[in-house]
């Protein structure tokens, strides 16, 4: 394997038998397993899966999105302020337009340009990261901390800082309702989101793309294909996952706020980390994502069972997850590289 | 295909048109709880649980569990954020507590999951949150005209009832300083015909700033030898003051008072150039919140004079015109006897 990978070996690395899914597997198990064992009466009931799947699609999107920026070899910490300035434009257009007591009828065609408008505004946001990065050539990190601040200040100053409240009532009922009194219609939205990204990656040739300059973008422009379009494109994308989860954060708060869900950002690159992304580029599946999602849930729900464990301890316990995830990472690669050295000598 | 489409989103608009979430009005007397009182669980979320301020209201949630029994806790976010607050009551939404009386980061941003809460039976009381919408109750320390008398009482005392004086607000655009210093001066009108308000400069302005207190209180002192006392609202202000008094040398002769934070006046307090600072203790209102919840899950009525059990918080009283938010006397006197006593 110290040949350069071809898509075709790349294509392998990410297959099912993926050493680190089964890790995920094997923790997300041991994790919901610790839990129900635990507090048996809470974790593990209809109440609590409804209440989790109610949780995370939020952040879950922007995961996926800063997991799509790294696989290419970047990063974007922008996400959660281009989920925020997108809901806001959505939020100040509703409230500026929508007439007061106006029939539900009525107010569908402004939700719908509402949405729109909303997810326009991340494709700019990510368009605007993927030419800092692709064609200034700015590194990725400082890049998008530079749009992260950007964002957030502009969301700050077309609201003062104040949430915009007073939305029509039909976007958080439609933003809040369950199928069957049970999925919620994020939990919907996620998985669609979840399901056509990991199709993207692993199907298309765009996915393909993605992993071979994440994994050596000199060879993959030597190999002709368009580093800088690739680039453009996967912020893009993150950027209009970023103002889905906006959306979504701005129906469960049935307002939208320049900073909302600002610890979401540190929160969503663990995510990544721990779901198998390689921080270098190159590695890494939405189904690790997703179980890594599940687990920081669980996780999350499960310690707010525990009275008397602060979150104090929160950052702590997820800090070190993300520092044993690393640890453990690094070891096994550690291990293989030995194992295959010892099998070439031979 | 188009129209099967059509179809489904408008079955789907239907559908969620059905389901009442929000501002619904709720009958606090129907949230009675039907389990015995050892099974109950109260949850009290701060904006953030690591913050000094909460950490000190905790103190006052671990003391009403002790004396009651009840199985009460504080569980808030890492962090203060809307976002993380709403989801910690999700899960306290899912673990099936009974009550949740919260500090609302954002009270808009909660409106959803607070009603998702009043749906499932369980009485949302809110704190330092009036405009909340989606709760049975809202309890407040003190009412701003309350906080103001009592800041000129306190003034009164030490000015010996006469003399002249002027108010000072962190900025004359903060509505409750100026609610507080008009309060104030109304109540020294009507009950201490020797106190006179400075008509050059009724109102001084500081700019939040402890600098900008310590500067205009210099020049008030050297500019008005007779001015005798200081209205103060800002917790900046009293500190800033003192400071200047201390270096005029008007110790004895020139007073001042104001909310404030004990570890910032302690050394003042201590040496005499400051006599009292108020406050309101987190930890009262933490105790004072769980003893709501209770009465709404023992089914009492709550009427004007409900005793909430915490110093200050034993005779509340509806805000004017309003039958959610109630008000209390929460304040409290810090003097150099106390003011080691908090913590913080």
């Amino acid at each position: 394997m110290t040949t350069t990978k071809t898509a075709d070996s790349v294509r392998r690395g990410r297959s099912a038998r993926d050493p680190n899914l089964l890790r995920l597997l094997v923790m997300l198990v041991f994790v919901f397993v610790l839990m129900t064992v635990l507090r048996p009466n809470q974790f593990a009931t209809m109440a609590d899966f409804n209440s989790m799947m109610r949780q995370f699609p939020e952040y879950g999107i922007m995961a996926i999105g800063i997991s799509l920026t790294m696989i290419t070899g970047g990063i974007d910490l922008g996400v959660v302020g281009t989920a925020n300035l997108s809901a806001i434009v959505a939020a100040k257009f509703l409230i500026g337009t929508v007439p007061r007591g106006a029939a539900p009828a009525q107010v569908v065609p402004y939700l719908i340009i509402a949405v729109l408008l909303s997810l326009s505004v991340g494709l700019v946001c990510g368009a605007f990261a993927g030419m800092l990065i692709s064609r200034f050539n700015i590194p990725a990190i400082l890049a998008t901390l530079g749009t992260q601040q950007l964002f957030t200040g502009i969301a700050i100053g077309i609201t003062s800082g104040r949430p915009q409240s007073g939305l029509p009532l039909l976007y958080s009922r439609i933003g809040n309702m369950e199928f069957f009194r049970f999925v919620p219609i994020s939990f919907v939205i996620f998985f669609v989101v979840a399901v056509g990204v990991g199709i993207m990656l692993s199907r298309t040739r765009f996915g393909t793309y993605m992993y071979m300059m994440g994994t050596n973008p000199r060879a993959s422009r030597y190999a002709g294909l368009n580093n800088t379009s690739i680039t453009l494109r996967t912020y893009m994308i993150s950027g209009l996952l970023s103002s889905v989860a906006g959306l979504i954060m701005m129906a469960r708060a049935n307002s939208a706020k320049a900073d909302y869900g600002a610890p979401y950002t540190l929160q969503c690159v663990l995510i990544a980390v721990l779901g198998g992304i390689n921080p270098n580029g190159g590695f890494g599946t939405i189904g690790g994502v997703t179980m890594a999602i599940l687990i920081l849930q669980f996780l999350s729900s499960g310690l707010n069972m525990f009275n008397n464990i602060s979150n104090f301890y929160r950052d702590v316990i997820w800090g070190g997850v993300l520092i044993l995830v690393l640890v453990f990472n690094k070891l096994l690669s550690w291990r293989e590289e030995r194992r295959a050295v010892r099998k070439s000598m031979n | 295909m188009k129209r099967r489409f059509l179809l489904v989103v408008s079955l789907v608009m239907v559908f969620a048109l059905a389901v009442p979430l929000f501002a619904q009005s709720y009958d606090p007397m129907s949230f009675k709880s039907k389990k015995p009182m050892s099974q109950w669980k109260i949850a009290l979320v701060p904006k953030d649980a690591t913050n000094a301020w909460f950490v000190r209201m905790e103190v006052g949630v671990k003391q009403f569990a002790k004396d009651t029994g009840i199985n009460a806790f504080q569980k808030g976010p890492a962090k203060t954020d809307a976002a993380m607050q709403a989801q910690v009551i999700e899960d306290l939404i899912a673990q099936g507590v009974d009550a949740i009386c919260v500090v609302p980061v954002d009270p808009a941003a909660l409106e959803p999951v607070l009603g998702l809460a009043l749906s499932r039976g369980i009485v949302v009381i809110d704190h330092e949150g009036a405009s909340q919408q989606n709760c049975l109750y809202d309890i407040e320390a003190f009412s701003n005209q309350g906080l103001g008398q009592t800041i000129m009482v306190e003034l009164a005392k030490m000015m010996g009832e006469k003399g002249v004086y002027t108010t000072m607000v962190g900025n004359v655009t903060n509505a409750s300083h100026n609610e507080w210093a008009d309060a104030g001066v109304a109540y020294a009108k009507a009950h201490y015909p020797n106190m006179t308000l400075l008509a050059a400069e009724p109102r001084v302005e500081i700019m939040d700033n402890l600098d900008t207190a310590y500067e205009r209180a210099k020049e008030l002192f050297k500019k008005y030898p007779n001015l005798k006392g200081i209205f103060g609202t800002s917790s900046l202000s009293s500190p800033g003051v003192a400071r200047a008094i201390e270096e005029l040398g008007l110790k004895g002769k020139a007073f001042v008072t104001s909310v404030g934070l004990p570890n910032e006046n302690k050394v003042y307090l201590k040496d005499g150039t400051l006599q009292s600072v108020l406050l309101w203790d987190p930890r009262d209102a933490g105790y004072a919140q769980l003893a709501m919840a209770v009465k709404i899950l023992k089914g009492e009525k709550i009427e004007n004079g409900c005793n909430l059990t915490a110093p200050g918080w034993t005779s509340m009283q509806f805000a004017p015109g309003s039958t959610k938010v109630l008000q209390g006397k929460g304040w409290i006197t810090i003097t150099k006897d106390n003011v080691d006593s908090f913590g913080f």
